[in-house]
């Protein structure tokens, strides 16, 4: 595991982000939206996962784009989670047993194309200090989530998920559930930090879980319910 | 137009008019046939093929109460032979024995029980309330011995041992509708208990035994044919009411389809009507295709059409259907609309999904510049959502309404940014 990927990022460097993408206008378009955030900075970009992250060893967040060369890279995503690379997965491929596959890899989040433009630099931001970023495309898919060995969400963790997913305004969730926007975020990442112990194991994995228990999100004593039927041979981080 | 009157039955604010109650319309028919069991395998019972699974047991309870009806008459004719034989050779020859009984007490006393307990057995079989069967069989073989035991041996053979003509025929009473087994073993103890009963009493020349098998079968085999004769005979009216019954939900589900099919022709009419209407009118110059009301106008015709075809033609999910038609027709009026849907939505009445569906059509109709359609589903629930942005103007849907049964919610916010319609259904 590269430990240098996991170390956190302080808050006097910008965040060093590297692109991964087979169409170079997607590229350049996401490089735009990061743009407009100065505390991010694209180290390298190219269409290879192994020669961007040569080019820039040191990227703190990529940017996977899940297709290329017209083959879904699911298991390259896992190699990269798994020796700790923080890997934000963005694609097309919306459908929900894709984004959750993504998260069993050990994504640290997922932004449907068509959410680029709003939740892109958010996504990244939260990727680069291991938080949980859960955009609207994702919160319904974990809502839908038809698997039996799925994490048993709160029903305040269904509500706020499915109205985030349906109004895309944490806003309206917080007016319509009545409570503040902050608690809208609690319960979503909540959610959130619950499939972290889906699927295979990874670092991001542990790294989130670990942030998430730092920050108040979840004690670790609830770590264990979280626990699908599918994982319980994998060790505990 | 406001939005209650678009969230009411297409037709309904022209003309009132409503499916009649208790006529099922054709998606409530789908919708019920959705939840039906597989056809059963074949048996010896045929099932009823349609409807519910109460109106499966409905059919089974009437095969069942055909099959008691014409068994009714069977159960009279046991009843009697058994109370008549009793009274008019048992008794008289009894009372004729009298003092020549080695036990005459004990003989007429069993007399007594055996008529009490028929009449009573007899009375709560007629009325399909049989009396629990063991119980009552052990007492008649425990007179059956007591009888045979003090009857006497000058009277063994004799009309005074009445137990010989009478006593099968009250097995027969008390275990009316069981298995013909059952009789078989009861009057296999009584005849044990007769030819004990001889030999004890020292009848064992060649002539008192054949009296005896005579006796024993002459007495038996024509209850055990009447039993074995009733228990066929209300197996087949059994299996033949079954029958009618699923012919007859048959013909029920036919005939609710086809009037299904007029309701929907009549709302077509309707419908055609209301689009005939507007077109006449532009193409006669009467109605301005620029004016926002004529447009809108249009719009809900040609949204009740599909919706009309989305009940009519055979698709799993009318409600995705209908939405995706209303999200076709905005995307063709140029608003960009992104629709998603998570889970299967389970079957729906169609007032339910018209509860469902009518505030977020309405909403589309006046969505400017995007639209999010959202639909999230599981067995138990469906959430229908609709955000379009927020802009100067009347609100697009009524406010938070029920409809009348309080199983969709109908929730609706504005906040300056955007316009939220969202209706939900709980099971």
């Amino acid at each position: 595991m590269d430990t240098d990927a996991l170390a956190p990022v302080t808050s006097g460097r910008p965040v060093g982000v590297a692109i991964v993408d087979d169409h170079p206008v997607v590229i350049d378009g996401v490089r735009a939206w990061l743009a407009t955030e100065p505390r991010l900075t694209v180290l390298a970009t190219g269409d290879d996962p192994d020669e961007v992250l040569r080019a820039a060893p040191q990227a703190d967040v990529i940017l996977l784009d899940l297709r290329l060369h017209g083959r879904l890279v699911l298991d390259k995503l896992a190699e990269l989670s798994s020796a700790g690379r923080r890997v934000v997965v963005y694609s097309e491929h919306s459908d929900p047993a894709t984004m959750l596959a993504t998260l069993d890899a050990g994504a640290v989040a997922f932004l449907a194309k068509h959410e680029g433009r709003e939740h892109c630099v958010a996504t990244v931001l939260d990727a680069a200090s291991d938080r949980p970023y859960v955009a609207p495309a994702l919160a319904g898919a974990m809502v839908g989530d038809p698997r039996p060995d799925r994490p048993v969400l709160s029903d305040k963790e269904r509500e706020a998920l499915l109205l985030w997913f349906q109004s895309m305004s944490k806003a309206s969730v917080a007016r319509r559930m009545r409570i503040s926007e902050h608690t809208v975020k609690q319960y979503v990442d909540r959610a959130r930090i619950k499939y972290t112990r889906a699927g295979r194991p990874a670092a991001t994995k542990a790294a989130l879980l670990a942030r998430a228990i730092e920050d108040g999100l979840v004690r670790p004593e609830e770590i264990g319910i979280y626990r699908s039927r599918a994982s319980t041979d994998q060790p505990t981080p | 137009m406001s939005a209650e009157r678009l969230s009411t039955d297409p037709g309904a604010s022209e003309t009132g008019f409503r499916p009649r109650a208790g006529n099922p319309t054709y998606a409530e028919a789908t919708a019920r046939t959705a939840f039906l069991p597989q056809r059963p395998p074949p048996g010896p019972v045929p099932k009823p093929m349609v409807g519910s699974a109460s109106d499966e047991v409905g059919a089974v309870q009437a095969a069942a109460a055909v099959a008691r009806t014409s068994d009714r008459g069977a159960r009279i004719v046991a009843v009697t032979i058994a109370l008549v034989w009793h009274l008019a050779i048992g008794l008289p020859a009894v009372l004729a024995a009298g003092p020549a009984l080695a036990v005459p007490q004990v003989v007429l006393g069993g007399w007594l029980l055996v008529a009490a307990l028929g009449v009573i057995a007899g009375i709560r079989l007629l009325r399909d309330t049989p009396l629990p069967a063991a119980p009552l069989a052990g007492l008649l073989l425990v007179v059956d011995v007591a009888v045979f035991a003090t009857v006497g041996r000058s009277h063994l053979f004799s009309p005074a041992n009445w137990v010989w003509g009478t006593l099968a025929w009250f097995f027969l009473v008390v275990l009316w509708g069981r298995p013909v087994s059952r009789l078989l073993v009861l009057l296999a103890a009584h005849a044990a208990t007769a030819l004990t009963a001889v030999v004890l009493h020292g009848a064992t020349g060649a002539a008192d035994l054949a009296r005896a098998t005579m006796a024993l079968y002459g007495t038996s085999s024509l209850p055990v044919a009447v039993f074995a004769g009733a228990a066929v005979l209300a197996t087949l009216s059994r299996q033949r009411a079954a029958t009618a019954a699923a012919t007859n939900a048959t013909v029920a589900e036919r005939e609710a389809a086809e009037r299904a099919r007029h309701e929907r022709g009549e709302r077509l009419a309707l419908v055609s009507r209301a689009a005939t209407e507007v077109l006449t009118e532009l193409a006669r110059g009467q109605a301005d295709p620029a004016d926002p009301q004529v447009q809108r106008r249009c719009v809900r015709a040609a949204a009740r059409l599909r919706r009309l075809i989305a009940e009519s033609d055979d698709v799993p999910h009318p409600l995705l259907h209908e939405l995706r038609a209303a999200a076709d027709l905005a995307e063709r009026n140029g608003l960009p609309i992104d629709l998603v849907t998570i889970g299967t939505p389970p079957p729906l009445p169609v007032r339910v999904r018209r509860s469902l569906a009518d505030p977020l059509t309405a909403g589309l109709a006046d969505a400017h510049d995007w639209a999010r359609l959202t639909v999230v589903s599981d067995p138990d629930e469906v959430v229908v959502s609709l955000v379009t942005p927020d802009r100067e103007g009347p609100d697009t849907t009524g406010h938070a309404t029920e409809d009348g049964d309080g199983q969709v919610e109908h929730l609706y916010e504005r906040d300056g940014k955007i316009r939220w319609t969202q209706t939900r259904w709980h099971r």
